[in-house]
């Protein structure tokens, strides 16, 4: 990385500080540090109301929270909850969704409480959101420039030559080649690794204190995946933004998250730090998750249960893994298990965790 | 034996509308696919790996080569229409969402391929039977539609429909990408399973390099349209050559904390536009050890090992400076280690514990044995 980049990074960090008239944590940039939560999610339910039908509970008493600097990884399956619980964080979550319980509390502020209006002003600046696809992020009528200046206008109220000025900087330091010209270029003259870089541009140009990820490098060659991995990181920990990083990849989430959370039908089933995590899974279905990924057909035969049955998902009393659970016992099917501390920092929603 | 698939030579270039360019999607590559084997396409996007898959189906026709498919010259329009040939090829896509039509019950979507045939109609729906038993989906699927199938169940449909007409050939374009990583594993333990009992022929396109670890014989590493390197699976993962290989594998993130293939260089920067390419070495923008020469002229084969071929001027460098490792299989150990242990409680204490609902057949595990 150039000198150039270091030093813009700086710059961004310094910013930030000022804005939050914190200036005693300048220059604290080390991960994970001590400190308030800067995301932090209480109790959270989320349905989804079908006409004629039962609401579906995208979300089960979700509680998740991010320290400064923290980068989270949100791993699950399609449909267990992921994207939902990023829309209800942004407090985006699209009709028929609907927020029914919980708190979402940002650097100590009820979100709940705030205007839309006060909700616009926080996002794009302090809470910022990178998606899978990200043409679709991108005005194709609009040269790059302006697109990434425009916010730093809108949100820190500078000049539009100001703007510009910051947008060939954050372009510098996601290592856009020739970031001159690049300024002048239409999205579509982009390929995806870069259209990808030029959306994290945009979400960290205000220097922001969150960023949700969501599957955002898993449409990229591992090459250039890689290459925006080492890149988020780097801007994150330079900033101490605290990062939610939502994959269904947990190679990616193995190198590159501080922390895993395993998400199964809205409920967090398993939350721990990485190297704990990925030396052996606590719950019966991060194990069947990560033997997904084994490339051995016994050992998923291990840990592969039954199907599931819809009948489920209306009991409540009973574990919602139980009936796809290996070691199901009659307890499983009695009573919700509660996500209960296995070690310190090392969370389980299980009766019978896996104990190695 | 013969090879049921033999390229030699293969171009593939798209005229610029507007402009005298060309995109040169593919720039002679020459490999073969022996029955029953599994050969790996691999690359970044734009390497030319989908360019291939369509026109050893004859869906575009190459701008030079030739393309023989059990000893007869595809490049041929009559051939690829012949009824001999009818059927013996297929394709699976990535979507399996989209390459379903969403108001064809699957019963008729399955049974399409056979409408060309001469079997009559009470023989196609025993051959569509048939394969959906061996692709583990329950009859009474027939009468669904792809919508109210998951995505894993509705690849599973697409491969039932490739299969039915009994191929020797089957072009897998990225047939694991867009899946969930659980249907992801069921559907390679299929693939697998199917191969080993018809003994068909597998050109598998995929950038996903651990899938490729897992279901190929040979592989073949594209970049801009160019093979850099081949050779066989074991051998191009343990010891790459080309200094593309050894970027590609030591960019894979496998899920352990640190696990990587150590290597002493990174590629930089992504692959570039494939229109009007000059000449050399396409590697040789982003490549560590570029030479001179690199930019002038493509390396020819140099045998490396059985099978092995590397282009590279400057392969016996690589070779010194990167260890042989193996860090898929590294990752399987540390994977069996982990995964064996269950912790069950001992049989006793289990008594009184309610069965589990009966299985459910579409979500019964392959038998598969390692390759």
């Amino acid at each position: 990385m150039t000198e150039a980049m270091r030093g813009e990074a700086q710059s961004l960090v310094t910013r930030a500080n000022i804005r939050q008239g914190n200036p005693a944590s300048a220059g604290r940039a080390s991960a994970a540090s001590e400190g308030p939560a800067v995301i932090d999610v209480r109790d959270l339910e989320v349905a989804y109301y079908v006409y004629g039908a039962e609401p579906t509970r995208a979300l089960r008493n979700v509680s998740v929270r991010l320290r400064p600097g923290e980068i989270l990884g949100l791993v699950g399956e399609s449909g267990a909850g992921k994207t939902t619980l990023a829309r209800a964080i942004m407090r985006v979550v699209p009709r028929p969704g609907r927020i029914e319980r919980g708190e979402i509390f940002f650097m100590g502020t009820d979100l709940g409480a705030m205007s839309e209006a006060e909700l616009s002003k926080l996002r794009g600046r302090d809470l910022a959101m990178i998606v899978a696809n990200p043409r679709g992020e991108l005005n194709p009528l609009l040269r790059i420039g302006p697109q990434i200046a425009t916010i730093a206008e809108v949100h820190l109220g500078v000049s539009r030559k100001r703007g510009l000025e910051m947008a060939l900087d954050m372009l510098r330091a996601v290592a856009i080649p020739d970031p001159e010209r690049r300024l002048r270029a239409y999205p579509h003259e982009l390929s995806g690794g870069m259209a990808q870089r030029i959306v994290i541009a945009m979400a960290l140009i205000c220097g922001p204190r969150f960023v949700i990820s969501d599957d955002a490098t898993s449409g990229l060659d591992v090459t250039v995946q890689a290459q925006v991995l080492d890149l988020l990181r780097k801007l994150v920990r330079e900033q101490n933004t605290s990062m939610l990083y939502i994959t269904r990849d947990i190679g990616v989430a193995a190198n590159f998250c501080d922390r895993v959370d395993i998400i199964y039908k809205g409920e967090i089933v398993e939350d721990a730090p990485t190297e704990a995590f990925f030396s052996g899974p606590a719950h019966p279905y991060s194990n069947f998750l990560f033997a997904a990924f084994s490339h051995n057909a016994e050992l998923r035969r291990r840990w592969m249960g039954s199907a599931p049955s819809p009948e489920s998902d209306a009991a409540e009393a009973l574990c919602l893994y139980a009936d796809r659970c290996v070691k199901r016992q009659v307890r499983c099917l009695a009573e919700h298990p509660a996500l209960r501390e296995l070690a310190a920092g090392r969370l389980a929603r299980c009766h019978f965790p896996v104990e190695r | 034996m013969a090879p049921v698939l033999e390229v030699s030579g293969l171009v593939k270039h798209f005229p610029v509308e507007g402009s005298h360019a060309v995109v040169q999607a593919v720039n002679g590559v020459s490999f073969t696919i022996a029955a029953g084997e599994t050969v790996a396409l691999v690359g970044e996007s734009g390497s030319g790996k989908t360019t291939i898959g369509r026109c050893v189906l004859g869906l575009v026709p190459p701008t030079a080569g030739s393309i023989r498919f059990r000893g007869r010259d595809m490049g041929r329009r009559w051939n690829v229409r012949s009824p001999a040939l009818r059927g013996k090829m297929q394709l699976v896509f990535q979507e399996p969402g989209e390459s379903l039509d969403p108001r064809m019950p699957i019963g008729r979507s399955i049974a399409e391929p056979l409408r060309l045939g001469s079997l009559d109609r009470a023989a196609r729906e025993r051959r569509v039977q048939e394969v959906v038993q061996r692709v583990n989906l329950p009859l009474d699927i027939l009468d669904q539609y792809p919508t109210e199938l998951s995505a894993g169940q509705q690849q599973r449909v697409a491969i039932a429909r490739a299969i039915v007409t009994d191929p020797e050939l089957l072009v897998l374009d990225e047939p694991t990408s867009a899946l969930d990583p659980t249907a992801r594993a069921e559907i390679i333990e299929l693939l697998m399973r199917i191969q080993r009992e018809l003994g068909t022929a597998y050109l598998f396109i995929s950038h996903d390099l651990s899938t490729v670890h897992q279901v190929s014989h040979r592989i073949i590493v594209l970049y801009l349209g160019r093979v850099l390197e081949e050779g066989a699976s074991r051998a191009v993962f343990r010891t790459p050559r080309h200094p593309y290989s050894v970027g590609l594998l030591s960019a894979v993130l496998l899920p352990s904390p640190g696990l990587r293939r150590e290597t002493t260089f990174v590629l930089e920067g992504e692959i570039p536009s494939p229109i009007n390419m000059p000449p050399g070495c396409p590697l040789a923008t982003r490549c560590p050890f570029r030479i001179d020469r690199c930019s002038t002229a493509f390396p020819d084969a140099e045998r490396i090992g059985p099978q092995h071929v590397v282009h590279c001027f400057r392969h016996e460098e690589v070779a010194a400076r990167e260890h042989a490792t193996d860090t898929f299989e590294e990752f399987q150990r540390i994977a069996q280690r982990i995964l064996a242990a269950r912790g069950d409680r001992p049989e006793s204490e289990l008594a009184g514990i309610p069965a589990l609902p009966p299985h459910r057949q579409a979500d019964r595990v392959e038998d598969d044995t390692e390759r």
